[in-house]
């Protein structure tokens, strides 16, 4: 278990990318919109879109070989994650999770002055997917001289 | 089925390089393990390139050497519309004109939040953008709300009318006349730089209370500072999160008569802040700095009408400083006697070149030399026209050795009286002639302290 902290800031409203790539080491981006723990494992859900982002989810469906960067608007502090996942089609209840996140990160948005419509185009829960992530390692993000530094890993 | 979109070329977008919204580079290993990286710049090189400048992530550099594939996610700043961008790595930069422009560029914007020299340019990685496709939205993306301005037919207008103007005020107005009527750029200040104080001081200014004429500020500091001394355009897009320089403000007269100083003018909430250099015969001779309450004020149009009105003027400004050797025949000044029976009261601090009328602080420096220099001969022989010839011969002004800007230090002064409404004015009388006027008995005195 990587630690509450790090649980804590991936649930909070950050912002959730996604970086996956396929066979042909081709690398894509694409956006989560909501994150949560399993309870008592080193394992997370993202939830995404496939009408938005279908190269990430094909990709994830190939190899399942993911990076998620959760990042806080406010002031940039930022995680890597990093592991393996398996994506099918989101419950209802995920869905109602997700939709609850872009309630929280678009009202923080607005918190820092940006207008809800430059934040709304980037969000979409539409044909929802869930990925399960066994996360295998974290880095920290945030600019600076700690950037790029593991600190928490399945293996030593 | 999606349709096929138009096929997107990096010039359409534009405004997703100004800076506002961070872009995000995906890279793999060269097992495909993915690497996800915020990025502080991206520029366009040519129309097939990009440059990344990536100051702390050091995962991606190693990515792309073992595998040059990358995709790149922007997004337009005005209506937030998505773009992935499929790229192959090319090559690295760490010199050249483009190098230095974002070196520049970084250096300005680090500087205003307090990191001046942190974020410290080391290399550029260019890569050729393979495709650009947009990605779908619910939302339906605002179109951007601009004026639709043509600014090459609104640049050749201004550059017309600064050709037609003769002296350093005509040219200086109807630059920022022009600016105001063909852009609708509302505030904008002309720095002249004097190289004798490594500063840049402002002789013109528009849409300011005060004006700020007369203010400097260091060479090499601020965005002015930065395109002054670089030589090269600087421009912020949003300054929302930037701690702006120099907020303090610092209006009032009673304040200038004590740091002998004066504020140089600014929006406390602009948005957007471009500096064009001025540059004539190979040489930085000031800067035109605008400001705007919108994010992205400044398009690249702007930024090629703006660098195109800028050097017309340092071309306009540097000519009439020659013209203004040539003076016109004499004409008959007719004598003023004293409008009033008050005393002027000017001191003149040598060790500064300071002068205060009547309590208030007017100006320092060369400026200074030259109006105290005039009224005392004013004092001894009554003398109310003067021209620029004998100026720059008076050796006892000891101008400096380059005499370039005297026609705008003489501007600056004039300015500066007019502003301050003071009892001492001076008034051009026609080319390289200049008069002097006293509403009152002058008292001069000179003063080491």
């Amino acid at each position: 278990m990587f630690g509450d902290e790090i649980a804590g800031f991936i649930e909070s409203p950050v912002m959730q990318i996604i970086g996956s790539s396929n066979d042909a080491r081709q690398p894509e981006i694409g956006r989560a919109v909501g994150a949560w723990m399993s309870a008592g494992s080193d394992t997370i859900n993202l939830l995404t879109s496939a009408w938005q982002w279908p190269e990430t989810v094909a990709n994830l469906r190939e190899n399942g070989k993911i990076s998620v960067t959760f990042a806080r608007p406010s002031d940039y502090v930022s995680y890597q994650l990093k592991g393996q996942a398996t994506i099918r089609p989101a419950e209802p209840d995920e869905v109602e999770r997700s939709s609850q996140y872009i309630v929280a990160i678009v009202s923080t948005q607005m918190r820092l002055g940006l207008l809800p419509e430059l934040i709304m185009p980037v969000l979409s829960n539409r044909d929802p997917m869930l990925i399960t992530m066994r996360v295998a390692s974290v880095f920290v993000q945030t600019p600076g001289s700690r950037a790029g530094e593991r600190i928490w890993s399945t293996t030593p | 089925m999606t349709p096929t979109p138009i096929r997107l070329t990096l010039a359409d977008l534009e405004a997703c390089f100004e800076g506002v919204i961070p872009s995000i580079i995906s890279t793999a290993d060269a097992d495909g393990l993915p690497n996800i990286s915020y990025l502080s710049h991206v520029a366009v090189v040519d129309d097939r390139h990009v440059a990344l400048s990536n100051q702390f992530f050091a995962k991606t550099a190693a990515n792309i050497r073992l595998n040059p594939h990358a995709m790149l996610l922007l997004v337009d700043a005005r209506n937030s519309a998505q773009y992935r961008l499929e790229l192959v790595f090319a090559h690295t930069l760490e010199a050249g004109p483009l190098f230095e422009h974002i070196a520049l560029q970084l250096d300005a914007s680090s500087a205003q939040v307090g990191m001046a020299g942190i974020m410290k340019l080391r290399n550029l990685d260019v890569f050729r953008v393979v495709s650009i496709e947009p990605i779908p939205s619910q939302v339906q993306t605002a179109e951007p709300q601009m004026p639709k301005r043509n600014r090459l037919a609104g640049a050749a207008r201004i550059a017309e009318t600064i050709a037609a103007e003769m002296d350093a005020d005509g040219i200086i107005d109807a630059m920022l006349e022009g600016l105001r009527t063909e852009f609708g750029f509302e505030h904008c200040l002309l720095l002249q730089l004097y190289e004798e104080r490594n500063q840049l001081i402002t002789i013109g200014s528009m849409g300011y209370v005060p004006s700020g004429i007369g203010s400097d500020i260091p060479f090499d500091e601020g965005v002015i500072g930065a395109a002054a001394a670089g030589g090269r355009l600087v421009k912020l897009s949003d300054m929302s999160r930037i701690r702006r320089f120099g907020a303090a403000v610092r209006g009032s007269s009673a304040d200038e008569n004590r740091t002998r100083a004066i504020p140089l003018p600014g929006m406390p909430d602009a948005m957007s802040q471009i500096a064009v250099p001025l540059v004539a015969a190979g040489a930085v001779r000031g800067v035109l700095f605008l400001e705007s309450r919108d994010r992205i004020a400044f398009t690249n149009d702007d930024e090629a009408a703006l660098s195109m009105i800028a050097r017309q003027a340092a071309m306009a400004l540097a000519l009439s400083e020659k013209l203004s050797l040539e003076t016109e025949p004499q004409r008959s000044v007719p004598a003023q006697p004293p409008a009033s029976e008050k005393t002027v009261q000017v001191v003149h601090h040598r060790f500064d070149d300071s002068v205060f009328i009547d309590g208030d602080y007017v100006i320092k420096g060369v400026a200074g030399r030259l109006l105290a220099s005039m009224l005392e001969q004013h004092q001894q022989s009554g003398r109310l026209e003067f021209t620029n010839r004998e100026i720059r011969l008076d050796a006892a002004l000891k101008l400096p050795d380059f005499k370039d800007n005297l026609e705008t230090r003489l501007l600056l002064l004039r300015r500066r009286l007019d502003e301050k409404r003071l009892p001492i004015r001076l008034t051009r009388l026609g080319r390289g002639r200049i008069g002097l006027f006293v509403e009152g008995q002058l008292r001069l005195s000179k003063d080491v302290v």
